[in-house]
């Protein structure tokens, strides 16, 4: 198999004294759609955050093309690539939508003309924004705030998209037209990887997935075999 | 006529106001840090204008680039080097550093300049324009001008340029501005730069205005603290009304109470409004 874009081994961190990760393997290949599930408080967030760049890693490795980026500042894994929708989408909310998808080209040369073809792209992904493009971010609702979440990120023109809750307290239509957005987006051939509160849906998108369980990996494979899995239908669906 | 006269003074003075707490505002409203050093930022940016005028013979007009650069350089220098260890720090540890600073500051001035009120003469100064019963003071209402301008071009700036809009995104959620690529650390000492520049260059006007000495940097902090919190926090527009405002108060204040009560009356009624709206004149949006 091709080198992975993402390869994370023995990743681990925390905030100050406490240590959230412990160990983390898991790694991530072009144009694939992997998802992470685990319960409240697993620390499917700190792994994406210390990805990021958000917090620091304490030990470890995170390779992007085979490079070491572990540790290295948010700027420098945009650089790479590597792009982050946050929980709770996080939005500037004084500012117009279109500004907030600008905000997310912030990393690109001001005149490169490819922010205008994916201002457009956005758009044509998500028409409710473009009818709302004027208003402030603050004013829309729970899944036209999580489509300018991701369109802000599908402008810095990352390969690895990590989106963290994609449906988390919003309607079931809005999260409908988001997994059609996200597997569009994944078809034009940007990796995701997904955190999902809902496992039937994230593993029913997903390629593969890893199950995060108190800071460590405690099983992955392909959404296939989870899905099958009797200690995942047990903890996490509820069958 | 007489009302109209003491209107334009206000407004005269209501600009500069504004232009001395726009950077303040800016400060606290992104860093959450309340700048003791402002009113020494503001009295240095005066002994720049007052130094290359007297010994240079540069126009204080255009010591506005002077002080701000060597303003900016200051507070961008203290921001990485020292502010930046303690943002996010409870107010009071920042408001604590920042009065040490301040301290370090004046005092360091007034050892190098003195006490002594100085003041530029103009050897050409622009006089008065009479229109009707109203006097215009011309060099005073230029001043005015150009604090007014400044403030404009800083509201430009925020709104119009990546690294305003990168000043904005923290101001409003640091974490995301970082996931857009916004290097946070950079940004709040470019910001505390701007800061300290705006104070400097509103230093370098009110040279021609006011007496020049380390002494009165305690009235220019209360100032802006005043201004700011009745415009409201980091809101540009906020500074600009309520600077104005409170040019106008002070003006009215000093015609039917007496001059040297001026600023203790605009003060007092102040302290009202915020008692009645508590968000200040711009309400709430300043604060997002
Ligand atoms: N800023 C923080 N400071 C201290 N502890 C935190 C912080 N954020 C999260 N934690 C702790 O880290 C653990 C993992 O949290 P998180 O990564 O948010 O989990 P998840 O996203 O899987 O729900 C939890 O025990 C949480 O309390
Ligand atoms: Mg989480």
């Amino acid at each position: 198999m091709a080198e992975p874009l993402m390869q994370i081994q023995g990743l681990e961190s925390g905030y100050g004294e406490i240590q959230v990760l412990w160990g983390i393997d898991l790694e991530v290949h072009e144009q694939e759609l992997v998802s992470l599930i685990g319960s409240n408080g697993a620390g499917k967030t700190t792994l994406l955050k210390t990805i990021s760049g958000l917090v620091p890693p304490t030990n470890g490795s995170v390779l992007i093309d085979g490079e070491e980026y572990a540790g290295r500042r948010p700027d420098q894994m945009l650089t790479a690539g590597v792009a982050q929708v946050p929980e709770g989408r996080r939005l500037f909310r004084t500012m117009s939508v279109r500004d907030n998808l600008l905000m997310g080209a912030y990393m690109r040369p001001q005149n490169d003309p490819g922010i205008r073809e994916d201002y457009e792209r956005v758009m044509a992904m998500f028409p409710r924004l473009a009818e709302r493009a004027r208003q402030d971010a603050g004013t829309l609702s729970g899944g036209e705030q999580q489509m300018c979440a991701i369109g802000r990120g599908i402008m810095g023109r990352p390969r690895l998209l990590m989106i963290d809750e994609l449906s988390l307290g919003l309607a079931p239509r809005a999260v409908e037209m988001l997994i059609e957005s996200l597997l569009e987006l994944n078809r034009a051939g940007v990796a995701i990887l997904l955190v999902e509160q809902d496992v039937a849906t994230a593993l029913d998108l997903a390629h593969r997935a890893y199950v995060v369980d108190r800071g460590r990996i405690a099983m992955s494979g392909t959404a296939r075999e989870l899905a099958d899995a009797p200690e995942v239908r047990e903890a996490y669906m509820g069958i | 006529m007489l009302y109209l006269q003491v209107l334009i003074n206000g407004l005269v003075l209501g600009g500069l106001y504004a232009c001395i707490a726009v950077g303040f505002s800016l400060v606290w409203g992104v860093l959450n840090v309340i700048n003791i050093l402002h009113g020494s930022f503001v009295i240095l940016g005066s002994y720049v204008a007052y130094f290359a005028y007297v010994h240079l013979g540069i126009h204080p007009f255009y010591s506005i680039i002077l002080a701000g650069a060597v303003l900016f350089a200051l507070g961008y220098a203290l921001q990485l080097g020292l502010i930046n260890r303690v943002v996010g720090a409870p107010v009071l540890t920042t408001l604590v550093l920042t009065f040490g600073l301040d301290l370090l500051l004046n005092n360091a001035m007034l050892v190098a300049f003195s006490a002594d009120y100085r003041s530029i003469q103009l050897a050409n100064p622009l006089g008065r324009m009479d229109l009707g019963e109203v006097t215009l003071p011309l060099d005073r209402v230029a001043s005015m001008l150009f604090a007014l301008g400044l403030t404009g071009l800083l509201y430009l700036l925020l709104g119009r340029s990546r690294i305003g809009r990168a000043i904005v995104a923290v101001r409003m959620d640091r974490e995301a501005a970082a996931l857009m690529g916004v290097r946070v650390r950079r940004v709040y000492a470019i910001t505390f730069g701007v800061g300290a520049m705006m104070a400097g260059a509103a230093g370098s006007l009110l040279a021609l205005i006011f007496p020049i000495s380390p002494l009165n940097s305690s009235e220019f902090l209360g100032i802006a603290f005043v201004v700011c919190v009745m415009g409201g926090l980091g809101s540009i527009t906020g500074a600009m009304i309520g600077g104005l405002a409170l040019g106008v108060i002070e003006s009215f204040a000093a015609l039917f109470i007496g001059p040297e009560h001026g600023l203790t009356i605009a003060f007092t009624l102040l302290i009202l409004l915020l008692m009645f709206k508590p968000t200040g004149i711009m309400g709430r949006r300043g604060y997002e």
